[in-house]
């Protein structure tokens, strides 16, 4: 091969060496952003007046007074936009103004009955009050305007009747003169059309605003309020100002997606001026501010976790953690004191080394499958606990998961520590035990703490150890180690794959797995910097 | 004189220095049974182990008596909640859903993860190199239920819209996901073997006028190949034994898929289906004996190839002059 053949391989090389830590950077990059970014969000984000208000019904937290005005603000402008959808539907959805109509024949009838009138003009105004009656529901159920109108009209010609005059029968005439206002915009052939258009906005204007003030709250907190973010605002608002069509694409083509704007769709009727009435308002509606929310850490969530935070989940997450180390540390650092102090290249250590290295490279379902039939089912009955799964069998099962992180990063820190501290101890008369315990071990200290935070980090990531053995998507606060508990790896599957209410809150669901991964990226920073000073340390610097 | 002195030595040792054989009868006792006591937790590892091997064999033990592994690995029928007595459990596709999805990662994390080892190694300036290594292992530590996120949340959808597969959650997306996270495991155990292989033969190499690449690519790897191959062996055991990441990832589909070349199409793993269906499985029932024989499987597979890097590490150390 001549040189420069060499040489161009050479750079090749260089060059694909170079592309492949790019590559594996920029995927690392891509894949850890985007999810602590959307994580964020969870936290930082513009809050509505509605999630004040649903903070301070809920959780008890913020200024009763300033949310109660601030919300009464908003109400008003809201008010407007509702008043618009009533008047237009009440000329396409009757059923509301039968009901009426015929409440209000009832009622005169009682009226009439308790007054004491001549037979006669009793008879006449019963028999005019039916005769409205039934002009009024023809005229509601007519989809024809002009047999609508003179309906209307037949009933209008007795408004200034002397007899009706101070009777329930002006509510004949307030019906009649609201429908004919309304029949002037409404096209009735497109009745059936707008009719479901209208049941649409309606649905999206309770998203957008929350229930009607005066309106039966919801059972389901999740619907009891209106967007409390702002950036589901304004997924919402373009909801309720495009509406989506199939459109033929053309011909052999399947159809196309189309965003059609509303306004459009509701030309020419009383509702279109709700589009851009909304549209320009919507600040004031639901007055977005910059919020951050530290209680998301704390905060017990509603059910699918459509509101609040991963307070329980934060607190399984370090019950079983805290517990798997509580478990797997003294052991650990005995045994990593066994091996470098006292044992010799012997069958035992061999063993003891041979046993380490296996326990961990077992796979971590394995893990779980163990804690499931040996925790759970076997062990935990025969001390009196109830048999399912439990913090107490998930901590264990974790605890001898992290036993090998744990024993090697003593062994080296042990190890690391200078003969010469051993040598000067022993040579003052201690014990080799004593020599252990106060020279040796508190040299080794911070190596032992790196491997003691690097074990939980591990521990708190895992999940298939706990699937079987601890971890629940729901349920209440564990009040007793012999519960199960959410944790946050859990949650963050579960999240993901499980809870399809959680896709309605991806904020949520990334803020769950942000969380781990911010705790888990946390305690590995610690430890680097531990070890950092560690080794600086033993420079002697 | 040495009146003053002995008295001085009273005052600071209050016992004499040396014991009597009966004086120190109490202290020999103490020693032995600390000694004992210590050995005793010490075995805890052993014990783990031995408990594991004894109770994932215990529970699988009904469905290897009553229905044999040949069955089991014969078939790729897996129907574990058939009525009325038909249930099959061929573990087949299973196995090979495994192998395929850490096939499919190796294919992509082996040439990257040793590419990115020798930059660290050989191309990158030793500051860098001291930088990077502790970036490497905080990304080795990220929760494999993140990457699985990510699969699902993020890859799948995209894989599904631009790719216009007809599902997101695919053996690809699984080979992907499992690539990135192996290649963290892989880049930090081949960098230390590479870097173990020392200066002389480097040195050697050069002064032969060989240039960079034919150094690294015709020296220092083979010179290193019992730690790369265990680097490899590791990013594997990895890849086969991790849950949670192909559970969401790889769309749980059983069968092998067809081309078999087609990665677009859904499988199922072992581990995935042991997390899968535990859940919803009666204890005692053959379904669930039969889970705990693809656990079996995978635990001996794991011991296997544990036995096999210590051997290669070993020899990778005895083989550098004991500097790794």
């Amino acid at each position: 091969m001549s040189i420069a053949v060499r040489q161009w391989l050479n750079r090749l090389f260089t060059i694909a060496a170079l592309l492949s830590v790019v590559f594996i950077v920029a995927a690392l990059v891509g894949i850890l952003l985007p999810m602590v970014w959307r994580g964020g969000g969870a936290v930082v984000f513009r809050g509505t007046v509605e999630f004040r208000k649903m903070q301070l019904e809920q959780f008890g937290r913020g200024d009763t007074k300033a949310v109660r005005a601030e919300w009464e603000q908003a109400a008003r402008l809201r008010q407007r936009a509702w008043d618009i959808l009533d008047r237009f539907a009440a000329g396409l959805d009757t059923s509301d103004l039968q009901i009426k109509v015929r409440r209000i024949h009832r009622d005169l009838g009682d009226q009439l009955a308790n007054r004491d009138l001549p037979r006669q003009e009793l008879a006449h105004l019963r028999a005019l009050s039916r005769q409205f009656r039934d002009d009024l529901l023809a005229a509601l159920e007519s989809g024809d305007k002009a047999q609508a109108l003179a309906r209307l009209q037949s009933v209008l010609d007795h408004a200034d009747d002397p007899l009706l005059a101070d009777t329930l029968a002006a509510g004949y005439f307030e019906v009649a003169r609201r429908y004919e206002k309304t029949l002037v915009t409404v096209d009735l052939s497109r009745r059936a059309e707008y009719a479901q258009g209208i049941g649409e906005i309606r649905a999206i204007l309770q998203n957008l605003l929350g229930p009607r003030p005066g309106e039966r709250l919801p059972a389901i907190v999740m619907e009891q309020y209106g967007a409390t973010r702002w950036d589901h605002a304004a997924q919402h608002l373009n909801r309720l100002l495009w509406a989506e069509r199939w459109a033929p694409a053309g011909p052999g083509q399947p159809l196309r997606r189309v965003q059609v704007p509303r306004e459009q769709q509701f030309a020419g009727t009383e509702l279109a001026e709700l589009f851009p009435f909304v549209r320009d308002n919507i600040r004031e509606m639901l007055r977005p501010r910059w919020t951050v929310y530290w209680h998301y850490f704390t905060d017990d969530s509603t059910p699918g976790h459509y509101f609040g935070g991963v307070g329980p989940e934060i607190l399984g997450t370090l019950l079983v953690t805290v517990l798997a180390i509580a478990f797997a540390l003294p052991i650990g650092v005995i045994t990593a004191g066994y091996l470098v102090e006292c044992a010799a290249d012997t069958l035992p250590t061999r063993m003891l080394r041979m046993a380490v290295n296996t326990l961990a490279g077992v796979p971590s379902i394995v893990f779980g499958l163990f804690g499931l039939a040996f925790f759970v089912i076997y062990l935990l009955p025969k001390l009196g606990l109830p048999e399912g799964s439990s913090i107490v069998a998930g901590a264990l099962t974790l605890g001898l998961l992290v036993l090998p992180v744990v024993i090697r990063a003593s062994e080296e820190a042990i190890r690391a520590v200078p003969q010469a501290y051993r040598e000067a101890a022993l040579s003052l008369g201690a014990s080799r035990f004593r020599c252990f315990i106060t020279v040796t071990l508190p040299a080794a200290l911070p190596g032992v703490l790196t491997g003691l935070i690097l074990s939980m980090s591990r521990a708190a990531g895992e999940t298939a150890p706990i699937l079987f053995t601890a971890a629940v998507a729901m349920g209440p606060i564990p009040s007793s180690l012999a519960q199960p508990t959410r944790t946050l790896a859990y949650s963050s599957y579960d999240m993901a794959v499980g809870d399809k209410m959680a896709a309605m809150a991806p904020h949520n669901q990334f803020g769950m797995v942000a969380t781990l991964i911010a705790i888990v990226l946390l305690l590995n920073a610690a430890a680097i910097v531990l070890r950092g000073r560690i080794s600086k340390r033993l420079r002697g610097q | 004189m040495t009146k003053v002195d002995d008295n001085q030595a009273t005052a600071e040792f209050p016992r004499p220095l040396l014991l009597t054989p009966a004086q120190d009868w109490a202290g020999w006792l103490v020693r032995k049974a600390s000694r004992t006591a210590l050995l005793a937790i010490t075995a805890t590892s052993i014990l783990a182990v031995g408990l594991i091997l004894v109770f994932i064999v215990r529970e699988a033990w009904p469905f290897i008596r009553d229905r044999g592994l040949g069955d089991a690995l014969g078939s790729t029928q897996w129907y574990p909640q058939a009525a009325g007595g038909r249930e099959q459990f061929g573990m087949l596709a299973l196995v090979f859903g495994s192998l395929y999805v850490t096939a499919g990662a190796m294919v992509l994390a082996v040439p990257m993860g040793i590419l990115a080892a020798v930059v660290l190694s050989d191309i990158a300036p030793f500051s860098v190199r001291q930088a990077v290594k502790p970036v490497i292992e905080l990304l080795a530590a990220i929760p494999s239920v993140a990457y699985g996120f990510f699969a699902v949340l993020v890859l799948a959808p995209l894989l599904q819209d631009r790719l216009g597969l007809t599902t997101g959650t695919n053996a690809l997306n699984a080979s992907v996901m499992l690539a990135i996270m192996a290649i963290p495991t892989i880049v930090s155990v081949a960098e230390d073997s590479l870097w173990a292989v020392g200066r002389e033969l480097r040195e050697a190499s050069y002064a032969c006028g060989a240039t960079r690449a034919e150094t690294l690519v015709k020296v220092v790897i083979p010179a290193a190949h019992n730690g790369i191959f265990a680097a490899v062996i590791l990013g594997m055991m990895r890849a086969i034994g991790e849950t949670m990441l192909v559970w969401m990832a790889s769309g749980n589909a059983c069968r092998i898929p067809s081309p078999w070349w087609n990665l677009t199409q859904s499988v199922r793993t072992m581990t995935a289906t042991i997390a899968g269906e535990m859940g919803e499985t009666p204890k005692g029932s053959v379904h669930y004996s039969a889970l705990f024989v693809v656990g079996l499987m995978l635990l001996v597979v794991s011991m296997g190839a544990n036995l096999v890097t210590e051997v290669l590490l070993l020899r990778a150390r005895r083989s550098s002059g004991g500097r790794a």
